[in-house]
């Protein structure tokens, strides 16, 4: 599924921008139609005993939970817990952190994401991730920002192949219509919900099996929330996604599955403390941290 | 950790008392609708009528500033199932008001001096009592989240249900005279408000159950009775 590694560049540059450039398929190679368009549908995550360290520092400890396909997973818990670092080591990039490593398996519908022979750049292509603040890179317009995953590695890709991914990407981010008669035009020029939109779009593109999202609405006003939250509902139809807020009433309204992550005290690792249905963790959780925190009684 | 959000947990322990209080108020008017039977008040029962607007207003202003609570401070897990609970009951307790008032309305018709049976009258007054302290177990069971408590209000109802039978045994018993039949048909409809009060009891106490276990269920089928 992951592919063989490939150059130490093209992981950086597909981590920094927020884009999972797909690998060249044997298809793509010979012409024929690109692999991107295949929908190879959502895939399980699951991680078993998973440590994630900063150096000698223990973030993480002792992970196991299966992260259904189809569902949104929501990760919350209060700041520096190791949610967001959870959540990066689910598509390698915890790992870009100079000094950072990972204990453990995490697998992708059973195939082990950190395998030695696994690409961590493909790992990066099926797992894509969304960021806090909208990140469309500055000097490319609309088009070229939804194309960049595709560009960075299908180069040979039609145009006409190449304007049906970022329409279908567009309208799968809710943002088409909003912007089909500027494609041309900075992305930055959007709102900062439509940017948030127009980076999803980016990401969806190549066509992930898992989209990770961190705090994709912090930046946004409530309205562009409730307009991406909405994406996200859609979304899961088509992808697993999983979700990192600090925000009870979203993890509340978005989320299938809620996650939650807490640490004892100051400089102890983050654990998971209960994971189960969100209804449930927001009516009846089983753990008194869980009670207090959704309840918001305790910081 | 310091302790966060703690106006809003004074709000809602407050409102958790004042809903609860109003179980104090449908004790009282059950005494004086006792009392008012007892010596044939129309004077007290007529109070009774007129005290009912303190229950009633206390449901509206604890429900409205629940719903407050709701809309601004997103209650979740306990405090959310506790809402819930203090919304269904204030409802219970204005209806067990409106049934003191159903009582005392009646009083008047029976007369000045009606033709008592003193068996029955006395059980009424004992299904009065037993009420009283099934509204007090109820305030208590919620206090103290007990649901042993709350369970045991079942076994209590059943005392108030048996009592209301043996009024109807007692009124089919009554004689032939008009008057004194009357009289009787007045204190079964009087038994049976009082029946209700005790049913509303009961529902409060699935209430507690509910706060605790997150699960809500009937303690027993009314329409299946055992």
């Amino acid at each position: 599924m992951f592919g063989a590694a490939s150059t130490k560049r093209e992981t950086e540059e597909a981590a920094s921008t927020g884009t999972t450039p797909p690998a060249p398929s044997a298809e793509t190679a010979a012409g024929a139609a690109p692999a991107v368009h295949a929908n190879r549908g959502a895939k399980t995550v699951e991680a078993k005993s998973v440590d994630l360290f900063y150096g000698d520092f223990h973030a993480v400890e002792d992970v196991n939970v299966k992260i259904e396909p189809n569902k949104v997973t929501a990760l919350i818990g209060s700041s520096g817990c190791g949610k967001t670092t959870f959540l990066r080591a689910l598509n390698r990039m915890h790992e870009l952190t100079p000094g950072a490593s990972v204990k453990g398996h995490i697998t992708l519908d059973g195939e082990d994401m950190y395998g030695a022979k696994v690409d961590p750049v493909r790992v990066r292509r099926l797992v894509g991730m969304v960021f806090q603040a909208p990140n469309p890179f500055p000097t490319m317009s609309v088009y070229e920002n939804v194309a960049a995953g595709l560009s960075l590695n299908s180069k040979r890709m039609k145009k006409a192949d190449k304007d049906a991914v970022v329409e279908r990407s567009l309208r799968g981010a809710h943002l088409w219509d909003e912007v089909k008669d500027r494609l041309d035009r900075p992305g930055t020029g959007l709102s900062g919900g439509q940017q948030q939109r127009l980076c999803i779009a980016r990401t969806i593109a190549v066509e992930p099996e898992v989209l990770l999202m961190d705090e994709p609405c912090s930046a946004l006003d409530p309205v562009a929330t409730l307009a991406v939250e909405d994406l996200i509902a859609e979304l899961k139809n088509r992808f697993t996604i999983v979700i990192v807020t600090h925000n009870m009433q979203q993890a509340a309204r978005a989320s299938d599955v809620t996650a939650f992550f807490n640490l004892e005290k100051s400089g102890d690792p983050g654990r998971l403390v209960e994971v189960g249905p969100t209804e449930e963790i927001f009516t009846k959780p089983k753990q008194k941290a869980t009670e207090d925190y959704v309840s918001g009684r305790f910081g | 950790m310091p302790e966060i959000r703690v106006e809003y947990q004074e709000e809602l322990e407050a409102l958790e008392a004042s809903t609860l209080g109003g179980l104090d108020l449908v004790s009282m008017a059950l005494s004086r609708t006792m009392e008012a039977i007892e010596h044939q008040d129309v004077e007290l029962a007529e109070m009774v009528v007129a005290d009912d607007d303190r229950i009633d207003g206390r449901y509206l202003e604890v429900h409205q500033s629940l719903i407050a609570l709701l809309a601004t401070q997103s209650p979740v897990a306990t405090d959310l199932r506790l809402i819930s609970a203090l919304l269904h009951i204030l409802k219970n307790i204005e209806r067990m008001g409106d049934q003191c008032v159903n009582i005392c309305k009646v009083i008047p018709m029976s007369g000045h001096e009606p033709p008592a049976d003193p068996e029955m009258l006395k059980t009424i007054l004992t299904m009065g009592g037993q009420t009283r302290t099934l509204i007090a177990q109820a305030k208590r069971s919620f206090e103290d989240r007990s649901v042993e408590m709350a369970r045991d209000l079942v076994r209590q109802d059943d005392v108030v249900d048996n009592l209301n039978r043996e009024c109807f045994r007692l009124a089919l018993e009554i004689g032939d005279d008009a008057d004194r039949r009357e009289w009787a048909m007045t204190m079964l409809l009087t038994g049976r408000a009082i029946e209700r009060i005790g049913d509303n009891a009961v529902d409060i106490g699935e209430q507690v159950a509910f706060i605790v276990t997150g699960l809500f269920r009937e303690f027993e089928d009314a329409s299946r009775p055992s």
